[in-house]
């Protein structure tokens, strides 16, 4: 345990050994990306001052682009953001040797694979159109609202909206099911994520062998096609595993 | 598996590219290893956002909007306009555009500091051995 530390050492993720940077890979706060091995384990660091406070979009997508890039080429446990250590030497014998099996055991499971996002967003207008012409409801409930003056209409609107609302979602629920179908002809990976936006219709995070990225842009293209004008869908990736790391919870060892 | 693979192009869809700023607090801040030992730095800066990110609530608000839009589009399907609705729409439509604005400048910022492609090329890491 060293006191006196002039910077501390960002960690972004654990990879195999025999990863190699080329020079000038910028991480956070324009730190170089150095790595640290230890036996068939490295760690991705580089040095920030130990005052300095974290968490600027820059540095957010420091992280993230650190580890996305490596994540392309190798296997690699990313870390949550914003994990720092003391020195070189505590990331080697703390972090990589305390945890040598596990972490060799994880890596060897994402030998060749990725993760990727699936996002989908309705747009408005179509997905408005397509619940009222489905729901004899829904027309009613606007009919009303249009014959009401804004004060007195509140309530009808809040009830249209909810509608609309519940609608929206129960569209979303069956898209996703649809996309997910085909999904799993790729891979059992796949983490459901909860919408971030109430006009989401598809957001799911996969795990995927590299080799298998052209299928899977072949079945996005699909449902791009499938569902244009209607959804406007992306594909992020390759990026980390981020969605597919867990935990662990060491039993026995206390790490106060 | 150690080649490193290149974005796809063309396609009516957005191809795997470097992702915005809400796609990334989406996924780092609350995803990925946290190991006990660690000094968790706290973060400045971004609290906003990151709530802004992840709340997805149908609240009385979210429904009035949605009446609001449906009361658009159909003002806009059935009716030839009048100047209130043109006025309405453009002061509601200002509004939103605001509001869209600042996210996807948001956005663009992060772009900027990614570099788009190019720069992730240079310094593209790679295994120093054949695995298995």
């Amino acid at each position: 345990m060293s006191t006196a530390n002039t910077s501390g050492v960002y960690v972004y993720g654990i990879v195999p050994a025999d990863v190699e940077l080329d020079d000038g890979f910028r991480g956070v706060g324009e730190g170089e990306v150095d790595i640290v091995r230890s036996g068939e384990l490295a760690a991705l660091v580089s040095e920030v001052p130990p005052d300095r406070p974290l968490g600027e979009p820059e540095d957010l997508s420091a992280h993230a682009r650190v580890l996305d890039t490596v994540a392309a080429a190798a296997p690699v446990l990313p870390l949550r953001f914003g994990a720092v250590m003391t020195d070189q030497d505590s990331v080697a014998s703390e972090l990589l040797e305390e945890h040598n099996d596990e972490f060799r055991a994880a890596l060897s499971q994402l030998e060749g694979r990725a993760q990727y996002i699936l996002k989908g967003r309705y747009d408005e207008a179509t997905i408005l159109r397509e619940v009222l012409s489905e729901n004899q409801n829904a027309r009613d409930l606007s009919e009303q609202v249009r014959g009401m003056a804004e004060p007195t209409s509140r309530q009808a609107r809040i009830a249209l909206g909810e509608f609309v609302s519940t609608a929206i979602s129960s569209k979303r629920e069956s898209d996703t099911e649809t996309l997910l179908e085909k999904l799993r002809d790729l891979t059992e990976m796949i983490n459901l994520r909860a919408p971030t936006h109430e006009l989401d219709a598809v957001h799911v995070a996969c795990l995927l062998e590299l080799d298998s990225q052209a299928r899977l842009e072949e079945l996005i293209d699909e449902f791009a096609e499938e569902w244009d004008g209607r959804v406007d869908l992306r594909l992020l990736g390759p990026l980390a595993p981020y969605d597919f790391v867990t935990t662990t919870r060491p039993g026995a060892g206390d790490q106060a | 598996m150690t080649t490193a693979i290149q974005p796809g192009g063309g396609g009516g869809l957005d191809r795997p590219s470097p992702t915005g700023l809400a796609d990334v607090i989406d996924t780092i801040l609350d995803k990925g290893l946290v190991i006990d030992a660690y000094v968790r730095v706290s973060l400045v800066g971004i609290e906003l956002l990151t709530i802004d990110a992840r709340v997805v609530v149908a609240s009385v608000e979210t429904y009035l909007n949605f009446a609001d839009s449906v009361n658009r589009l159909q003002i806009g399907d059935n009716e030839p306009k009048g100047l209130p609705d043109l006025v309405n729409d453009m002061q509601r439509g200002g509004a939103r555009a605001k509001t869209k604005g600042a996210i996807e400048a948001a956005g663009q910022k992060l772009q900027e500091f990614l570099g788009g492609d190019d720069d992730r090329a240079d310094a593209r890491p790679r295994r120093g051995k054949g695995d298995d």
